[in-house]
């Protein structure tokens, strides 16, 4: 089961169709688990949240074993930076873990129109089945329509689909399998 | 003079444990192709009637229980987490411009697989950069697709431990060197020296049956005849190449990886022909026609000699039981 919390309003339909394309992709039941409040101890002093401690201490529904808690945040998520500098962080999950962040910070404007909310919609759903494929502990791929190539590739399409590629949806079915539920 | 064993050879990686006394519980090593491990102590245990000092370690991704004999711990490559000033290095690496893909997938695959081993942290980069980029020219088979997986796997277990941050971090981390977002440049640093692989004798398999694999006794035919009907000046040429590439294949033994790798590539690149030339003769119905013509590609030609040189000429059984067949094709002037 994949519990979706989110840390800011959001549109109804859009999660509900976020709800539909996460069941497509790894066949799995989603929920819809309400909205709480982002937690004011991964606040960093730039007015950005650690994305790391957003995800541990964030209040989320009780679970079972085996699922998995996506939590949708507005903020502008920051990682730890690395040798060559910090990654753009899109979101964050604890990698075979149970959960994930996903901002919709970076993301394209939603705007009213169909189109722009079909793009905003499908760019969503494609970086919350990345992140959930990295609870699934699958890795970054190179085909970049693959949904867990990485978020910032610049072959990445402008409308990127929101699907996995034959091995990474094999491998995440393989996990699921073995999952102990 | 003991010859060297291929892990001496090699080159050691970074942090490669030669005494297993070093090691305590608590210590944090990686066992190549399997992850980072966690040494929780020694133990004795009874094996086919022998007592084996082993050392007990816990993988840490799933908590796997890993036991090596003392005796062999070197061997097998294990070594320590590699320093964070290494792993620097390793992104210096991964960020710098990448060398074009090997594309024999023979060479690519035994080289992929004896870096995941001997190689080290940089060595499991250079799989995965290398990977990484012949995707760019093609999508990998599905064998070295799992390897790429697992070499990123092993690589983000890695980093994961050294840098002491997630292992979802440690990926992008490591993506963000492979594919910076568009605007992004580096200053990068000359990145550390990899580690050599081991050399390999008789990398490559010598053409010295090219006649019996060709099927020219079908024919009644004899590389030697065949390089005789082709263009005189060609054949001279021939023969002096034949004399280098024979010489080379000589000294393969001797030399060290790279004249190894020189020689080793000439008979390689000669062998596709040889393999798929009798595939071509079967298919076509008039063999008298086409042997001429095939014999004049000089390339073909410089191959089959190399292979003959001179002790194919000291044939003379063969030659004389051939003998009665030559007349049918006409050829041989």
């Amino acid at each position: 089961m994949i519990r979706i919390v989110t840390l800011a309003p959001y549109d109804a339909a859009d999660l509900a169709w976020l709800g539909k394309t996460l069941y497509t992709a790894f066949g799995l039941g989603t929920e819809i688990a309400g909205e709480r409040r982002p937690p004011a101890s991964a606040e960093l002093p730039g007015g950005r949240t650690d994305a790391e401690k957003l995800v541990q201490a964030a209040g989320a529904p009780r679970v079972v074993a085996d699922d998995k808690i996506l939590f949708l945040a507005a903020a502008d998520l920051a990682l730890p930076p690395g040798p060559l500098g910090e990654p753009p962080a899109w979101g964050f999950s604890q990698q075979g873990g149970e959960r994930a962040v996903v901002s919709t910070r970076r993301l394209p404007a939603r705007g009213s129109t169909e189109a722009s909310v079909e793009a905003w919609r499908r760019r969503l759903a494609r970086e919350c089945i990345h992140f959930i494929g990295h609870l699934w502990e699958l890795h970054h791929c190179y085909d970049p329509r693959c949904a867990m190539h990485p978020s910032w590739s610049p072959d990445l399409a402008p409308i990127p689909d929101a699907a996995l590629c034959n091995f990474c949806r094999e491998k995440s079915e393989r996990k699921i399998r073995l999952a102990k539920t | 003079m003991k010859p060297e064993s291929p892990e001496t050879e090699a080159g050691s990686a970074e942090g490669l444990i030669s005494d297993p006394s070093s090691l305590k519980p608590g210590d944090r090593v990686v066992y190549p192709n399997q992850g980072v491990c966690r040494v929780t102590g020694a133990d004795v245990q009874e094996i086919a009637g022998q007592k084996l000092e082993l050392v007990r370690m816990v993988r840490e991704e799933d908590g796997a229980a890993v036991l090596i004999p003392r005796a062999k711990v070197s061997s097998v490559g294990l070594r320590r987490v590699a320093s964070r000033s290494y792993i620097e290095g390793v992104f210096h690496y991964l960020a710098a411009q990448s060398a074009d893909p090997e594309l024999d997938w023979k060479i690519r695959h035994r080289d992929n697989a004896d870096r995941l081993v001997t190689g080290g942290v940089l060595g499991v980069a250079e799989v995965v950069k290398g990977l990484h980029s012949l995707s760019h020219i093609r999508p990998l088979p599905t064998k070295e697709r799992e390897q790429y997986d697992s070499s990123r796997h092993l690589l983000v277990a890695e980093i994961s431990a050294s840098l002491g941050v997630p292992p979802s971090v440690a990926e992008d981390y490591v993506d963000y060197a492979l594919m910076p977002p568009a605007g992004v440049t580096f200053k990068l640093k000359p990145p550390p020296r990899p580690v050599e692989l081991p050399v390999r004798f008789a990398r490559r398999k010598p053409v010295v049956k090219a006649e019996e694999e060709l099927g020219l006794d079908d024919m009644g035919l004899e590389l030697g005849e065949l390089a005789e009907l082709g263009e005189g000046a060609a054949a001279e040429e021939g023969g002096e190449k034949g004399e280098e590439a024979a010489g080379a294949e000589g000294a393969e033994g001797e030399a060290g990886a790279g004249t190894g790798e020189e020689a080793g590539q000439a008979p390689a690149r000669a062998a596709p022909h040889a393999k798929a030339r009798p595939a071509a003769r079967k298919a076509a119905p008039a063999p008298k026609r086409a042997a001429p013509k095939k014999a004049a590609r000089p390339e073909a030609k410089r191959a089959r000699a190399a292979a003959k040189a001179a002790p194919r000429k000291a044939a003379p059984a063969k030659a004389a039981r051939k003998a009665p067949r030559k007349p049918a094709k006409g050829g041989k002037r």
